[in-house]
């Protein structure tokens, strides 16, 4: 296929949902979400510490959304983020003096490291790119950054995911853990 | 070759407007396009009947008791032993009893003046039209002299798929299995190969 007809596309999209899928969705993303909010806004605001991060959005509309897609799945959901984290702080500290250099280090290399370690998961690419754009609250961390919010917010939005997204007999998370 | 039409194989293709159906029943936002599942799918597909042609191999469908003759045969004495085992052709072996070559009707009837492509209606019309049959050129002569040579044979570890390819490819009925030493040790019919090919599809139905 030449390259100008592949932007063509040619294929189509998958079928939409059903009703009960947009409110299971809409049930467990705002659980999760909810849960990760009142920990941020309620115990930790005060402390300098944070729970929420942008990705953690990104990651809702997977792992409440399309709770079937390998990008979902546990070891994509804490892997991606964990790895992601990491590589977002170090491309900061070594690089933060340019940071355009750091914000796309930061997001290319992430992506490529959760390829080779099989845990793809979008929102991994916010995280690491949060890292450096974060401001001053962000950088203040280091690499507490991986642990609190990262790593701590997504084990708290998969134990949400875990309770609800098994509730529906038509519904069942995770598909695979590792 | 007889080339099947590649319209006859479409009952087995899916579209992708099957697939987007299917997708459908099953509750859950499936992270594919129904093209890339299409692709996948049939990438399964193709593996799955390779599977299934690569499953069953020549020692397990080929008929042990194998009638051979030896190169060294008048055919008078070829051809009794033929018809009276009641079969159509088989392997010819040397003195150390290597297969050597084939040996079958159209030998027979090839020797007998009746062309690259002969067959028995061909005989049979050509008796019925004349006194001479034909038969006394079959005199004197052994089985090594009208034997079809060097004969296509196979190891019993050959899959049914690859014989069918060889079936298909060189125009034959018969396929002797040999061992190591070329020594016969079986033989894979048409009819032996229909056989497998008829049991696997009732195996893929349960």
């Amino acid at each position: 296929m030449s390259y100008f007809n592949k932007m063509k596309g040619g294929g189509q999209s998958p079928p939409q949902v059903g009703l009960t899928e947009v409110l299971w969705s809409w049930l467990g993303s705002f659980l999760g979400l909810a849960a990760v909010s009142l920990i941020h806004y309620k115990i930790l605001d005060e402390t300098g510490l944070m729970m929420i991060i942008g990705s953690f959005g990104a990651s809702a509309v997977l792992i409440y959304g399309a709770i079937r897609s390998p990008l979902a799945q546990p070891r994509n959901l804490l892997g991606g983020h964990i790895l992601s984290a990491i590589i977002g702080v170090t491309a900061f500290q070594w690089l933060g003096g340019e940071p355009w250099l750091a914000a796309a280090v930061a997001v290319s290399t992430a992506i490529a490291v959760m390829h080779l370690t099989k845990t793809l998961h979008p929102p991994g690419g916010a995280t690491a790119l949060i890292a450096v754009i974060g401001g001053e609250s962000v950088h203040n961390l280091g690499y507490l950054y991986v642990l609190v919010p990262t790593a701590l917010g997504a084990m708290v939005m998969l134990v949400v995911a875990l309770m609800v997204n098994n509730i529906s007999k038509n519904r069942r998370y995770p598909e695979f853990w590792f | 070759m007889k080339e099947i039409r590649n319209a006859a194989f479409i009952p087995v293709d899916i579209s992708e407007q099957d697939v987007f159906e299917a997708m459908k029943h099953i509750k859950g936002y499936i992270d594919i396009t129904p093209g890339d599942f299409k692709e996948v799918y049939q990438s399964a597909y193709d593996l799955a009947i390779q599977r299934l042609l690569n499953s069953l191999t020549a020692d397990k469908i080929m008929t042990r008791s194998v009638i051979f003759v030896d190169q060294e045969m008048a055919l008078v004495g070829a051809a009794d032993l033929l018809a009276e085992k009641q079969i159509s052709g088989g392997p010819v072996v040397d003195s150390n009893g290597k297969v050597v070559g084939v040996v079958s009707e159209k030998d027979f009837l090839k020797e007998m003046g009746f062309g690259a492509t002969p067959s028995f209606m061909q005989l049979a019309t050509h008796c019925l039209n004349s006194k001479s049959c034909m038969i006394r050129r079959l005199h004197n002569k052994t089985v090594g002299d009208i034997m079809t040579k060097p004969p296509i044979t196979a190891g019993s570890e050959m899959t049914i798929g690859a014989i069918s390819a060889l079936f298909a490819k060189h125009q034959i009925n018969r396929l002797p299995i040999i061992d190591d030493d070329m020594r016969p040790i079986g033989m894979v019919t048409r009819t032996d190969l229909a056989h497998s090919f008829d049991t696997l599809g009732k195996r893929s139905k349960i």
